[in-house]
């Protein structure tokens, strides 16, 4: 009892709590000078369990839990990362006691509108906050104080900091999945596209026509061969629009309506016969007047750019505390490829940067070792940085 | 950090939903612990560029001292997860025995349904020897599966290379089941997501004790993670284009169904047996709520390591957010 009050004397004597300053500095300052994650995520569990073994009420747990994070957004802002991204509040967790959880949504107003009291102070070393998640499960007065420091610190460019409330990963994957369908399924434009063309179509056919009257008249072998290749011909050099019609239009016979030709009714238009007479192609223009962008052109990138993270850097690395080795619904889609994931054992309010500095290193380390194995195919982004500061 | 008397005084406004402290006597508590205001840094570094450097060169040399200590801290702690590894594998062989395998699990209360490791591929896409390795580390987990009665098994490797040889992995198993279990072999069923599965021939049930072991094999590739959310979306999207669907009609239930049906549902117990935590591309839908084990330092696919994952597993409890 004496021995820890004496340690506790001894931290907080002026020198000393001077010295652990300038340690911190010193470390931190010393981190910078290799690569750092750009992009880093935690899942900050283990509030309640350390409430629970302190004997402290739960939502004290995560007012420690609070200060811990200020703690950690410090050490990571400071050497560098980019965009640290937290999650805060679980779809599910709305399933936890009704008192537990408007006290955690109570404290997210609470810090948020005190966090918009200091503008200028945010404005010259703050980041920018953006919220992550389902919206419409937000009561509407910390809807309110979130949009307000979200808008308060829009101009705020260096760093970004991403608050997951109520997030599930599934929900972010189905709501990306259903924005592309959403997108894909509005109508092109197609009208001026086909003004720009010099051809007319039905002139083509028209010739075509022509043509192989003229060579059925003649007879001739050689010459029965020659509207074949003459058609050929027309075909590689059908005039494209330049747009992702394209690949439909090369798919479907260029003689008929190409630019109705779409998706909705592949059978029609490629069982057509290829000299279809005007008429009925003219019908079919009047039918389906919509053409839709191709479906094929859909890509995981495309997924990527519809995630709430779209415009943000890979994320590199990601921090679970309390030694729970689950991912709980959080960023699946970013970390299932490249990112380091590390599971750390002590809980979140304990978690500092003595906690976070042998993560860092150990990351630091790998990438590394990664470039000197060779492989820097995109793994080693932050590498060049380092070396310019 | 804060010093712990301004923590103190933080903590009493922060108790009062910070109405006790005004604007100004916070903002003074932060202040000494932020950094230089940025605007004013470009003067101050133009007119003192030496110190600038020399400070630079300081945290360098802190860096390197660093990384020079903590390599050596790694490398101890490589060794020693090594050699630890090796005595666990000396302790807990397996013989080959299903008995003690049986007896190794004894204790454990909960098993996994479904497991699924992630396996790495050495050497080129063309090694012979490479494939057979990974066809034999498979064989390996896949009668340990058995033994401990597991029914279902999905092994990720990224390439998907197995996929291109399932009668042949079939095969391997087969044959290694057969050194495990002598003529008793379980039933066994090796497929892939939208390839036909390869079952065994004699999957008649002969005994009790034999119907009731079937091993069910699902390989995996990087194709079945974000390509087939991607090919998922691409239908609905044609769906959409063509009205059968609305896109309010695209909810997680339905994402959920047609992906556990093409794929998998989700696994409970997820082990790596690489050195560093990383997925490599596993499907990352189903990855939501699986146990992820990995042993720090492990170096390849071995007994002990699946065995201390059962266990790991045993222990652990379920949350679902509560």
């Amino acid at each position: 009892m004496h021995l820890s009050q004496f340690r506790r004397w001894l931290l907080q004597s002026p020198p000393v709590e001077w010295a652990i300053l300038q340690l911190r500095e010193l470390l931190i300052g010393a981190l910078r000078q290799g690569p750092v994650p750009q992009h880093i995520a935690f899942v900050m569990d283990g509030n309640r369990r350390f409430a629970r073994q302190h004997g402290i009420e739960i939502v004290e747990g995560h007012n420690q839990g609070f200060e811990a994070l200020a703690k950690i957004l410090e050490v990571c802002y400071k050497s560098g990362v980019k965009v640290v991204t937290i999650y805060a509040f679980s779809i599910e967790n709305f399933k936890r006691s009704k008192y537990e959880v408007d006290a955690l949504m109570d404290m997210a107003k609470v810090k948020l509108a005190q966090l918009v009291q200091h503008g200028d102070l945010l404005e010259q070393y703050g980041a920018r906050i953006q919220i992550l998640g389902q919206r419409e499960l937000i009561k509407p007065d910390v809807l309110e104080a979130m949009d307000r420091a979200v808008e308060l610190t829009k101009g705020n460019g260096d760093a970004i900091l991403n608050i997951c409330c109520p997030y599930t990963s599934h929900a972010e994957m189905t709501s990306a999945i259903r924005d592309t369908v959403v997108e894909w399924s509005q109508p092109m434009e197609a009208g001026p596209q086909k003004e720009e063309r010099h051809f007319s179509e039905r002139h083509i056919v028209h010739n075509i026509r022509a043509r192989r009257l003229s060579s059925n008249n003649s007879n001739t072998n050689h010459d029965r061969l020659s509207p074949n290749n003459e058609a050929l011909a027309l075909r590689s050099h059908s005039p494209s629009s330049g747009t992702a019609s394209d690949t439909e239009e090369s798919s479907s016979d260029p003689l008929t309506n190409s630019s109705s030709s779409t998706t909705l009714n592949p059978s029609t238009t490629r069982s057509s016969p290829p000299l279809s007479s005007p008429t009925s192609s003219d019908n079919l223009k009047s039918d389906n007047n919509i053409t839709y962008p191709d479906p094929e052109l859909i890509t995981p990138a495309t997924l990527t750019n519809h995630m709430y993270t779209s415009s943000l850097p890979p994320l590199d690395l990601m921090i679970r505390t309390s030694g729970v080795e689950r991912l709980s619904d959080f960023m699946l889609w970013q970390c299932h490829e490249e990112t380091e994931i590390v599971f750390l054992k002590v809980l979140w309010p304990e978690f500092d940067l003595w906690g976070f500095l042998p993560v860092l290193v150990e990351w630091q380390w790998k990438q590394q070792q990664r470039r000197k194995g060779g492989d820097v195919d995109g793994q080693g982004r932050g590498v060049g940085k380092a070396k310019t500061r | 950090m804060a010093k712990s008397k301004e923590t103190d005084v933080y903590r009493k406004d922060a108790s009062t939903k910070h109405n006790l402290l005004t604007l100004k006597q916070r903002e003074d508590l932060i202040k000494p612990y932020l950094p230089k205001a940025p605007k004013s840094s470009p003067t101050s570094k133009r007119s003192r560029p030496i110190r600038e450097f020399l400070r630079n060169q300081f945290h360098l040399f802190v860096f390197i001292i660093i990384h020079l200590l903590f390599s050596i801290y790694i490398r101890i702690r490589q060794t020693y997860h090594i050699l630890f590894d090796r005595a666990l594998a000396v302790l807990y062989y397996h013989h080959r025995a299903p008995e003690l395998i049986k007896q190794d699990v004894k204790g454990l209360t909960r098993f996994p349904e479904h497991l699924s490791v992630i396996l790495e591929l050495r050497g080129d896409e063309r090694d012979q020897a490479g494939l057979e390795g990974l066809m034999d580390e498979l064989a390996e987990i896949a009668a340990w599966c058995t033994c401990v009665g597991i029914p279902m098994l999905s092994v990720y490797e990224r390439t998907g290379i197995l996929k291109h040889y399932i009668p042949n992995t079939h095969r391997a198993v087969s044959s290694k089941m057969h050194s495990y279990f002598g003529g008793d072999v379980p039933s066994l069923q090796v497929g892939a997501p939208n390839i036909s599965s390869y079952l065994n021939g004699n999957a008649a049930p002969r005994t009790g004790d034999a119907s009731s072991r079937h091993l069910s094999i699902l390989l995996l590739s990087a194709e079945d993670g974000r390509s087939t959310l991607v090919d998922l979306t691409k239908t609905l999207t044609e769906m959409s284009q063509r009205k059968k669907l609305a896109p309010s009609d695209v909810s997680q239930d339905l994402v959920d169904a047609e992906i556990t049906e093409s794929v998998m549902g989700e696994p409970d117990l997820l082990i790596l047996f690489g050195q560093d935590v990383k997925l490599q591309g596993y499907p990352p839908w189903q990855i939501r709520l699986t146990e992820i084990y990995h042993v720090q330092d492990s170096n390849g696919v071995g007994y002990q390591v699946f065995l201390r994952a059962l266990h790991n597993y045993s222990k652990a409890q379920m949350k679902f957010g509560r």
